[in-house]
């Protein structure tokens, strides 16, 4: 960072602010007009905003699996990556939390959500709705991966302030900086509080898209309402997570050059996460259609056999299936997994996969349920598909912002494991 | 009055963790040391300890209490509604609630616990004794007011024999730290 972009930087740029601008004309659509404007019905109430609500939610999952688990795990490794993984999460957590705002129609009401003495009874939000639990969950992780991210940053912004030669670098990192000056007072309070704050975000991350599930999981919709959700959810949105940072990782080695840094094993690694995620994958979605076998209740089965296996969501079924199950098996390869084109295609592949299998969800259930009067098709409309494309180029614009201005790395991190200091010991 | 320091900046970090472990054997009081990254045994010889953890687990308790409580009386006592046949008190449904709350509620008060204690504010300038010391360098700083001259030399001696690049001296009227 302590160098100009190419002229791909630029290009780059440009498409991902065109593609946030169209989002944000569909956005202006959708506060000024009102949902109608979505292809959403009275059957069909949860359209792709909740789709991509559920990708992005899972999609932010991966900065703080990432650093926690590994962290916990001790794997060193983690170090060269986990910060653009960190990164990931926060853009991704707020994308999402985007989608949920402008489904309630009149987002300038969005504060009825919280739970304060107000002159309307006092009328409390409903504590025992998975909703309210999403919604105080979502807070509650956008707060933590940022607060754990930018703990990890500080030392690193302390480090461009005292190394950079421009004053408004200085200034403005002297300000984000916070005074941090590598004493041994603030190294050991730093240590602890990232103890403290990845030992309750390891909780926040199985719990968070445990409660997504249960927005589904608590409803009587044929193919909802099973207790296989959570887990299934939990496992699916690290899925996808690890996926984009793949996706990220692969793509920023290529162009920065940081084949030093985040080696050809360390992207070893995470394929190999992700073929046995994918297994476990495979597995939930066999349960699924076994158990609605198994049940015999004839509303699941319709569901299962007649409305995704075969009928009119075909597709997305087969789509999820061979996305997230059959071609992520790729990574037994060794060849594959070496291959910075393998891991791109097949973690792309897991990308759109994944987004199947969350419109397998959500749609199929809605659109062909207990009574055949009420069953509808639906197909999105150009809003719809503009706020999700807006999203889209609102995660690339702001991660081309983050690499060109913030390290990439854990520049303190990688420090520690990188053996300045140690020339001794080697 | 402007209060001295004597600064050695080290390449290394053994000979770092030396020439502290010598400094204390001739009970030279250490000020502070400064590092690029956390270094354990720095913790261990400046008997430097966090009770942050203790304040977290009691801002986590008091978070269980605090919304069990605001959930009984907005569920039971302020305006009780039957949800599904359930109890007013339906104890079960309100755990998910109160484990991300008390989340939320550790992460907001570890926080500003940590802020205020380590004075670390957005804006605020601390004193660098040495800017090198958050790129690649190690430092320690010894506090030299009230010793004599040919005490502070010899910190600066002892430094230099451990394998110190540089020795320096420094004034300061204010220390913000």
């Amino acid at each position: 960072m302590e160098t100009t972009p190419g002229l791909w930087w630029y290009i780059a740029f440009g498409i991902s602010s065109l593609a946030a601008i169209f989002g944000f004309y569909a956005i202006y659509i959708t506060v000024s007009q009102g949902i109608g404007t979505w292809g959403v019905n009275n059957s069909v109430g949860w359209g792709w905003e909740i789709v991509n609500f559920v990708w992005w939610i899972g999609i932010g999952h991966a900065g703080t699996a990432f650093s926690i688990f590994l962290l916990i795990l001790r794997q060193r490794w983690r170090t060269s990556i986990n910060r653009a993984a960190e990164v990931m999460t926060v853009i991704a957590v707020m994308l999402a939390a985007l989608f949920p705002a402008l489904h309630m129609g009149r987002v300038w009401l969005a504060f009825y959500i919280f739970p304060y003495p107000n002159t309307r009874g006092p009328l409390w939000v409903n504590f025992n709705s998975p909703l309210f639990w999403d919604f105080i969950a979502i807070t509650a992780y956008l707060l933590i991966s940022f607060s754990f991210w930018y703990l990890g940053i500080l030392p690193d912004f302390a480090t461009i302030r005292d190394r950079t030669k421009s004053k408004i670098k200085k200034a403005v990192f002297g300000f984000f900086g916070m005074g941090w000056t590598g004493s041994s007072h603030h190294w050991i309070r730093f240590e602890s509080l990232n103890f403290i704050l990845g030992g309750i975000a390891a909780v926040l991350v199985v719990s968070v898209h445990s409660i997504v599930s249960t927005d589904f999981a608590v409803g009587i919709e044929p193919g909802w309402h099973t207790t296989l959700f959570p887990p299934y959810f939990v496992v699916g949105a690290i899925f996808s997570g690890f996926a984009m940072v793949m996706t990220l990782m692969v793509i920023v080695r290529k162009i920065y050059k940081l084949t030093d840094y985040v080696t050809d094993n360390h992207m070893d690694a995470i394929a190999r996460i992700l073929v046995f995620i994918s297994l476990i994958m495979g597995t939930a979605y066999s349960t699924e259609v076994f158990i609605a076998w198994y049940s015999g209740n004839e509303y699941e089965m319709f569901t299962f056999f007649r409305n995704r296996i075969t009928g009119d969501y075909t597709i997305q079924f087969w789509g999820m299936i061979v996305c997230n199950a059959l071609i992520p098996q790729l990574f037994w390869f060794r060849k594959v997994r070496r291959s910075w084109v393998g891991l791109l295609v097949v973690s792309l592949f897991i990308n759109l996969g994944m987004w199947f299998e969350r419109f397998n969800i959500v749609v199929t259930s809605l659109s062909k349920d207990f009574l055949p009067s009420n069953w509808v098709s639906y197909d999105p409309t150009y809003i719809e598909i503009g706020v999700y494309v807006g999203t889209l180029g609102l995660f690339a614009a702001a991660i081309l912002l983050f690499f060109r201005y913030i390290p990439i790395m854990a520049v303190s991190e990688v420090k520690s494991v990188a053996n300045i200091g140690n020339k001794k010991e080697d | 009055m402007n209060r001295t320091f004597k600064i050695g900046i080290f390449d290394e970090e053994g000979k770092f963790i030396s020439s502290i472990k010598s400094l204390q054997e001739k009970e030279f009081k250490i000020y502070d040391v400064f590092t690029p990254y956390p270094v354990h045994e720095v913790f261990h010889l400046l008997k430097r300890k966090s009770r942050l953890p203790t304040a977290a687990y009691f801002f986590g308790l008091f978070a269980i209490i605090a919304v069990l409580a605001f959930l009984y009386y907005t569920s039971v006592i302020s305006w009780p509604i039957v949800y599904g046949g359930k109890p007013f008190n339906s104890f079960p449904s309100f755990i998910v609630v109160t484990i991300v709350l008390t989340i939320f509620t550790v992460t907001i008060a570890s926080l500003a616990t940590f802020s205020a204690r380590s004075k670390l504010i957005p804006g605020r300038e601390n004193t660098i004794f040495d800017h090198r010391a958050t790129d690649d360098k190690f430092v320690i700083v010894v506090n030299t007011d009230i010793l004599d001259n040919s005490k502070s030399e010899q910190i600066a001696t002892l430094m230099k024999e451990q394998g110190a690049v540089e020795v320096l001296d420094k004034e300061f009227e204010n220390i913000n730290a």
